[in-house]
């Protein structure tokens, strides 16, 4: 019989962590975009 | 550990610090260390509240207690959760506002700075203490994992690592590294979880051999007589709302946001993501009341479960993920202690200090603060075995009435004085105290019916003597504060204090699209406050009425909890 339960919870947690790596990264770049127009600046 | 696990855990701890590295190029001025520049957006913020948030003492500590006594300590974290959901979106911003790096400086603005010094000085020897704790509860649980003794081996890789990066890079260190620890440690979770499970039998299994061997309380999320019952519930309501407002380790993050919408944010997805992730601690530790029966120190199921059931390669991964845990909560507490120190001791002692000197200052005592925790674990933690169980019983008792006189007065009376924030405090603590004195030597209070009727028959209420003192505290305090400032002048309305108030009314009302006012105007806005609303009352309900045993009471506290969950994250992404 499949669990359900214990899948499920991995399946949420797994959503989590996939979102948790590719949001982050692209803060993260707007955040070094946002650093090097300012250095730029004179 | 096998060759394959100490490379996955070298090539971690080595990635950590040349993160840490590069971030240091990051810092040109105080603010940069202390708070990122306030310019954290909000995923990565709610990664970095949740890593500082999430420690060994979940994954081991926590996970003891469900071993223990069942499903009933994982409202430890739920109720955080819900408290980060409404003081970002109700306390928090206000603050945010202030444009402050510490709540002793708040304490300052709101009463006068012999305060912020006397709480500034508090607070940083507690968390040099509490660093020191969790340090020395690391480094055993990884000596049980791995049979490495070595003390100095792990206070390297939990402890030094993470001093050297917080020294240099500060807050933004902390908060990129953070991040990634945050996937690191989720990673190690999700991969523990289905082994355990596997090895028992999957959940219908275990769900069956709890009940055939006499252990369906340890399946009830809201008991009536177990440890972690309706009534340390009920005090984790205060703790947390305590906690989450007023922390330092997480305000600082939070301050570290671009503005106080992200704030709101980064601590809503916080709270919930962290619901979830409960699971994948607590859920492996009832299987092991199954696979490793009979174990009476809590604290070492989870070691003993890592050392025999993860293979080689699976268990260098969960030791990055423990490490993971471990060090994001050691850099954002060294960070904190030494914000406090050079925001609220040293900057209030010699104010004349140029932004260059202060940068010179939180830089060394990072440096000092970390090795004050290796010092404090090594010669004095190392020779008590309930050292962490006693340090979450003094911050019960001497933080909830901080709470009291910083929030709840501090922000909604005008009349409270800082002779009454100071009596408050003294009859709160001492209440708490002594209500801890007396509940530890296990009164009989068999007498009484009404101890029958809430707590069942055969009370230890030394199991409940923290969560009692919580509450003395807490009720003592709000007695105390008005009681006292009552015999005392209003306080005097200075600039700061019309900053405090005036931060309060914009957070009301204001328009802005970086601000979050308390005030819905949007219907969708209305919608995710009024979802709260019943979602609490749901949630208290249940919690109360599983003091009767009702037969609901589980189901109406987590649907509570969820629908609370919907409406923080409709208020924060509407106007």
């Amino acid at each position: 019989m499949f669990d359900w339960m214990t899948w499920g919870i991995f399946g949420i947690g797994f959503g989590i962590l996939v979102v948790w790596i590719a949001v982050p990264i692209r803060e993260f770049q707007g955040m070094l975009k946002k650093r090097r127009e300012k250095e730029r600046q004179p | 550990m096998a060759t394959v696990d100490i490379v996955l855990v070298a090539g971690f701890l080595f990635t950590m610090f040349l993160a840490g590295v590069y971030f240091s190029r990051w810092i040109k001025e105080a603010d940069d260390f202390m708070v990122a520049g306030r310019q954290l957006t909000p995923f990565i913020l709610a990664a970095t509240i949740t890593a500082t948030n999430v420690n060994m003492y979940s994954f081991i500590g926590q996970a003891g207690g469900a071993y223990k006594s069942g499903l009933g300590i994982i409202w430890h974290t739920w109720v955080g959760n819900m408290a980060l959901v409404f003081s970002g979106i109700f306390v928090i911003p206000i603050m945010r506002r202030l444009m402050i790096r510490t709540v002793p400086e708040f304490l300052e603005m709101r009463y006068n700075r012999h305060i912020r010094l006397f709480i500034g000085l508090i607070w940083a020897l507690k968390l040099c203490f509490w660093l020191a704790v969790i340090l020395m509860a690391a480094t055993r649980a990884a000596q049980g994992i791995t049979g490495f003794q070595d003390v100095w081996v792990w206070f390297i890789a939990f402890a030094v690592i993470a001093i050297i990066y917080s020294t240099i890079g500060g807050a933004w260190a902390v908060s990129m590294t953070d991040t990634i620890q945050f996937a690191v440690m989720m990673a190690g979770a999700l991969v523990v979880l289905p082994i355990a499970m596997h090895a028992v039998g999957w959940m219908p299994k275990l769900l069956a051999t709890l009940r055939a061997n006499g252990m369906s309380e340890h399946l009830k999320f809201i008991t009536q007589g177990q440890e972690f019952n309706w009534l340390f519930i009920i005090s984790m309501i205060l703790l947390s709302t305590k906690w989450a407002c007023i922390d330092q380790a997480i305000l600082q993050r939070a301050f570290g946001a671009r503005d106080p919408r992200t704030v709101a944010k980064g601590m809503v997805l916080s709270g919930i993501i962290t619901t979830p992730f409960a699971f994948l601690w607590i859920l492996p530790a009832l299987a092991n009341t199954v696979l490793l029966p009979g174990i009476d120190k809590a604290d070492l199921v989870m070691p003993m479960f890592f050392a025999q059931f993860l293979g080689v390669g699976v268990l260098g991964l969960v030791m990055c993920g423990l490490l993971a845990s471990q060090m994001s909560t050691i850099s954002a507490d060294i960070n904190s202690v030494a914000t406090l120190f050079t925001n609220d001791i040293y900057h209030n002692l010699f104010r004349k200090a140029s932004p260059k000197h202060l940068l010179r200052v939180v830089r060394l005592s990072t440096l000092a603060a970390g090795l004050l925790m290796i010092l404090f674990a090594y010669y004095v933690v190392s020779r008590f075995q309930t050292v962490v169980e006693a340090n979450l019983t003094v911050v019960g008792i001497i933080d909830m009435p901080v709470f009291v006189i910083a929030i709840v007065y501090g922000l909604f009376s005008k009349r409270t004085n800082w002779q009454g924030a100071v009596g408050g405090y003294i009859i709160g603590a001492s209440a708490g105290a002594f209500c801890y004195k007396y509940f530890s030597g296990n009164p009989d209070l068999s007498a009484y019916a009404i101890v029958h009727t809430l707590f069942g028959a055969d009370v230890i209420w030394a199991q409940w003597a923290k969560s009692l003192a919580a509450l003395a505290s807490t009720a003592a305090a709000l007695i105390g504060v008005p009681l006292v400032s009552a015999f005392f002048p209003k306080q005097k309305m200075t600039k700061d204090c019309e900053r405090v108030f005036g931060a309060y009314k914009s957070a009301l009302h204001s328009t802005s699209e970086e601000e979050i006012h308390m005030m819905p105007t949007s219907a969708k806005g209305k919608l995710g406050v009024g979802l709260m609303i019943v979602g609490f009352l749901s949630f208290l309900f249940g919690v109360l009425s599983g003091s009767v045993q009702f037969q609901f009471a589980s189901q109406m506290a987590v649907g509570g909890m969820l629908v609370f969950f919907v409406g923080g994250l409709t208020r924060v992404y509407s106007d």
